[in-house]
């Protein structure tokens, strides 16, 4: 199996305060990794970093996508590249419509794939159709971005965005928090379609629940900015037993 | 620097050499009115910002070599009738086009020059620039709305000053009424005829009885030349409704003083803005709200992008006298800065004598949002691409609210292609 992401050693701050404290992982092909761990052990930073925030400072180590150095590049390089973060808290944007952001994103792809645009027809049937797997009324397209949309409709829009770019490696960043049941289905539903040996999957979660509907090939548990334990997905329910004491107190032993 | 002062002697003698008419009075009037004051200098609160002292001078080269009279002017408008579907009228330095007044034939409602009203102890005169505008005027325009009639064709008046027949100066005056529950929408709309330095400087009066409501959107577009002063007062009797937009993105000196007094409860006032503006241009919006009735709402609701050395002013002011209980008015100003070298100066003011009243105001000044440009590019947007996105989505707060659909093809253009030019200089 080829590996699509492969961090080494991952030293990241902001601020000058290090959270990511030599990091390693390896994601292959078609694989999904769930990466839990308590609050502050730097789950959110790992996505953010991966995806090019430019708050973070790298500080050492390295990432690779494809085998290619990734902090080099800009958000929307790593972006058209087909790298994907489902933000924890997606921002509003106001006055930016829904629809022609994700008409912009798709064609920022495309281009940088050397397909043609995405003709505003074409777009309109594939944005239904996806926004009805994720039982979306398609009324959100013509709003603005996230623009007073509660928490649950923020993380669908999130997976909408996904659905319609079609990445090859999606960052999920807690895309399960605040979620209701029905809504944590939908979002779950939208993600298991997605499943592909060609796409790779990291789902950051603070709890188990998700992964009851997202089944990963793999959990990594981190602390203190080091994945400290990695499992299948037993670790997550031994996890979900014990508490994250039981691992953060296993390291310092 | 000393302030420059209006020779009165060359102001005298350029308001006699205008022939006698219906305004004859009126000029005298206000002549010595203006007098008493002269114009306002930078002393006094109110025009702290805004220097004159250009105007001035601009006005004492002109005075001395004045016209007594002026014919209208002859401006193609076939293609502004594509733009903006209204009844266009142009007015040239004050005077409008005779045969366009003739053509606006639209029941309930009657345009005469201000000359021929029989009522020009209505023309305003309170203010210097209200006193200096009455004693040049060639002509005005009065407007009529007649009770109950509902005008549903924008009434549009183009300003457009030719500064190679009129070197200098120019003074606009229109005055409206509107009766009981009438309805009518206007845009007044600046433009520059030629690019020789011009001072315009324009007061529009509304009055607005009971139940009456006016749209009233302003357009900005003058030559980076042209210097120009723009008041509008508006009276609001019980139950009316006035929704005011201007848009700002020409000029090289603007000054904008919006009044409005709500003299009747359950009035509704909206005053709104945007103002773009790069290289040396000077825009200052000064807006005061006069509460003296209540319950009644207003809103001053203000956008701003700011770029090259550019300096933008907004001072709006909410007055609640002593017993205006059940007044609500909220002030609204946010500005982008593009540039390191522009300027913005933000002065909300709230005054308040009355128990009972909601008051909110809040004024920022700033970049763009870092997150909002990151979840942009983090979809694979450019940086160039979520940077225009987001500018436009700043201005578009206010463009969404512009209350004549007409006219909003028009100025979403006109403010795309002003922020290409702002959000293009910024990359130098």
């Amino acid at each position: 199996m080829s590996i699509m992401l492969e961090i080494e050693n991952l030293q990241a701050s902001i601020d000058d305060t290090p959270i990511l404290r030599g990091l390693s992982l390896k994601v292959g092909a078609g694989e999904v990794h769930a990466i839990m761990g308590p609050n502050g052990s730097g789950k959110s930073t790992l996505a953010q970093v991966i995806a090019g925030h430019e708050d973070y400072r790298v500080t050492d180590g390295s990432v690779l996508f494809d085998g290619e150095n990734l902090l080099d590049l800009a958000p929307e390089e790593r972006a058209r590249k087909g790298i994907f973060l489902g933000f924890q808290y997606p921002v509003e944007i106001p006055g930016v419509n829904n629809a022609y952001l994700l008409k912009a994103a798709v064609n920022a792809r495309r281009t940088y794939q050397g397909q043609d645009e995405i003709d505003a027809f074409e777009f309109l049937k594939l944005a239904r159709e996806k926004m009805s797997l994720l039982d979306m009324d398609p009324g959100f397209l013509n709003r603005g971005v996230n623009e007073g949309f509660s928490g649950g409709e923020k993380k669908r829009n999130e997976i909408l965005q996904m659905a319609l770019l079609e990445p090859r490696l999606a960052i999920l960043d807690e895309t399960d928090s605040g979620l209701d049941i029905d809504a944590l289905k939908a979002v779950a539903k939208g993600v298991n379609a997605l499943r592909d040996p060609q796409r790779s999957i990291v789902l950051v979660t603070h709890y188990q629940r998700l992964l009851d509907y997202i089944v990963p090939d793999y959990v990594h548990v981190l602390s203190k900015g080091r994945i400290v334990r990695s499992g299948d997905k037993s670790l997550a329910l031994e996890l979900e037993a014990r508490g994250y004491d039981w691992v953060q107190e296993a390291v310092s032993a | 620097m000393s302030a420059a002062v209006l020779n009165q002697d060359l102001l005298e003698a350029a308001v006699g050499r205008l022939a006698a008419d219906g305004l004859t009075d009126l000029r005298e009037r206000a002549l010595v009115r203006f007098g008493e004051t002269g114009f306002p200098s930078v002393r006094e609160e109110n025009w702290r910002y805004t220097n004159l002292a250009a105007a001035v001078e601009l006005s004492n080269a002109y005075l001395s070599d004045a016209p007594g009279a002026i014919s209208a002017t002859n401006v193609d408008i076939s293609q502004l009738n594509d733009d903006i579907d209204a009844h266009w009228i142009v007015i040239s330095s004050g005077v409008a086009d005779p045969d366009a007044l003739a053509a606006l034939q639209d029941d309930g409602i009657v345009i005469t020059p201000l000359s021929e009203s029989n009522d020009s102890d209505q023309v305003c005169i309170d203010d210097p620039l209200s006193s200096f505008n009455a004693a040049l005027l060639h002509d005005g325009l009065r407007v009529r709305v007649a009770e109950n009639a509902r005008i549903e064709k924008p009434i549009g008046f183009l300003l457009q000053d030719d500064a190679a027949a009129t070197a200098g100066l120019s003074q606009t005056r229109i005055v409206v009424d509107l009766g009981r529950n009438a309805s009518a929408s206007f845009i007044e709309l600046h433009r520059s005829g030629g690019d020789s330095a011009h001072f315009a400087n324009s007061v529009v009066q509304m009055e607005l009885d009971a139940g009456a409501s006016a749209n009233f959107v302003r357009i900005q577009e003058r030559s980076t030349k042209h210097m120009q002063i723009g008041r509008l007062q508006a009276r609001l009797q019980e139950n009316t409704t006035f929704n005011f937009t201007t848009i700002d993105v020409g000029g090289k000196l603007i000054r904008n003083d919006v009044a409005v007094t709500i003299e009747g409860a359950h009035a509704v006032a909206n005053v709104c803005g945007v103002y773009l503006a790069d290289g040396n241009q000077h825009i200052d919006n000064h807006i005061l709200l006069d509460h003296r009735v209540g319950p009644a709402v207003s809103m001053q609701d203000y956008r701003g992008i700011v770029g090259g050395r550019a300096r933008c002013i907004f001072n709006g002011k909410a007055l609640v006298r002593e017993g205006a209980d059940g007044t609500d008015a909220e002030q609204s100003n946010r500005n982008l800065l593009l540039s390191d070298t522009a300027e913005i100066d933000t002065k909300p003011e709230l005054e308040i004598f009355a128990d009972d009243v909601k008051c909110a105001h809040g004024t920022t000044v700033g970049q763009l949002d870092k997150k909002e440009l990151f979840y942009l590019r983090s979809r694979g947007l450019s940086h160039e691409q979520a940077r225009i996105l987001l500018t436009r989505a700043f201005a578009g707060h206010i463009l969404k609210k512009l209350p004549i659909e007409n006219a909003k093809k028009y100025i979403d253009q006109l403010i795309e292609r002003k922020l290409d030019q702002l959000t293009g200089d910024t990359d130098q």
